[in-house]
C-alpha cells in the first residue's frame, strides 16, 4: 500500500509543484492532504488550477486567519474548497502526525 | 536515517552550510525542483523512500 | 511515545510573525516547536500579541532564535549561529523552510 503524503504550502510560487507532485502521488495510491497558510493562501483564490487540486487530492484546507490578513472575505469560500476546509494551523499537525510523509512547499 | 533535500531554487552558501551539517554521516538523496519540467513521479518515490524531506528555499 | 521536533525558519522578513504563528501553533498540537530568524532580515519590535505568542510559545518548551544581533536584542530572542542551527536541525523529525526568500 502506498504512503500517505502531506504537503505545507508556505510559498505562493509553488502551485505548479504542488500541483504535479499531488497527480504524481494520488497516480501511485497515495492519500494526499494538502494545507495552505500564509500567503500561499492566494493560490486558492488566483490559481485556476486551485478547484481541480480540490478534486484531486484527499483533503484540501487553507489556515481562515492568513486568507483574512491577505485581504479575502472569510465568507467568499475559493472555488472548491469546502466551506469546513477553510481551517486553523491545526491541519499542519494533522499533516505532522497523521501522514507518513511529510512535504514543505 | 535518509534525508531527501529538495531545492525549491538552487541553493546558496546559507542553505549549502545547513545542508553540509544535517547531511553529515547520513546517508542522503537530492531533488532539484527549480528545473523546468521536474519529474514528479521520480520525486515522490524518492519522498516515500526517505526518512525525512526537507524542502529547501 | 516520541514526541515530533518541528523547527521553521524564516528568512523573509514578510513570513517571520506569520512563521512564529505556525509554530505555536504546533506547540499547541504537543510538538516541540522552534522558529529562526535568518540572514539580515531587520524585524520591527513585536507588538504586545506577537510577544504574548513568544511567551507562550517558550512556556510550551519551544522558542525562537536569530542569527542577527539586533533582532535578538529588540524581540528578546535567543542568539545563534548557521553552525549551531544547523546542529540543531539534525536532532528535529521536521525541517521547514518557511515561505519565500
Amino acid at each position: 500500500m502506498s504512503k500517505s503524503l502531506g504537503i505545507f504550502v508556505t510559498n505562493p510560487d509553488q502551485f505548479k509543484h504542488v500541483m504535479g507532485i499531488t497527480k504524481a502521488a494520488k497516480a501511485k495510491g497515495s492519500n494526499v492532504k494538502v494545507f495552505f497558510t500564509w500567503d500561499a493562501t492566494h493560490n486558492a483564490k488566483k490559481e485556476p488550477d486551485f478547484p481541480e487540486l480540490c478534486k484531486i487530492a484527499d483533503d484540501v484546507s487553507i489556515c481562515v486567519d492568513s486568507y483574512k490578513n491577505m485581504g479575502y472575505d472569510i465568507e467568499d469560500i475559493p472555488e472548491g474548497l469546502e466551506p469546513s476546509k477553510m481551517a486553523t494551523q491545526a491541519q499542519h499537525g494533522i499533516i505532522i502526525e497523521d501522514y507518513d510523509c511529510y512535504l514543505s512547499l | 536515517m535518509k534525508i531527501l533535500n529538495v531545492y525549491r531554487s538552487v541553493p546558496d552558501d546559507t542553505t549549502k552550510k545547513l545542508v553540509e551539517i544535517v547531511g553529515r554521516d547520513r546517508d542522503v538523496e537530492n531533488f532539484d525542483l527549480h528545473v523546468d519540467s521536474p519529474d514528479y513521479e521520480a520525486l515522490v518515490d524518492k519522498i516515500f523512500e526517505a526518512d525525512q524531506t526537507i524542502c529547501w528555499w | 511515545m516520541e514526541y515530533n521536533k518541528v523547527c521553521l525558519m524564516y528568512r523573509n522578513k514578510g513570513c517571520v510573525v506569520d512563521g512564529i504563528r505556525s509554530a505555536l501553533g504546533l506547540a499547541v498540537e504537543n510538538m516541540y516547536a522552534y522558529g529562526c530568524v535568518m540572514d539580515e532580515v531587520e524585524m520591527d519590535k513585536f507588538n504586545e500579541l506577537q510577544a504574548e505568542s513568544l511567551e507562550m510559545l517558550r512556556d510550551m518548551e519551544g522558542d525562537v532564535f536569530a542569527t542577527k544581533a539586533s533582532n535578538c536584542e529588540i524581540n528578546d530572542l535567543e542568539p545563534i549561529t548557521i553552525e549551531e542551527l544547523g546542529e540543531k536541525l539534525r536532532d528535529m523529525t521536521h525541517i521547514i523552510p518557511y515561505g519565500i526568500i
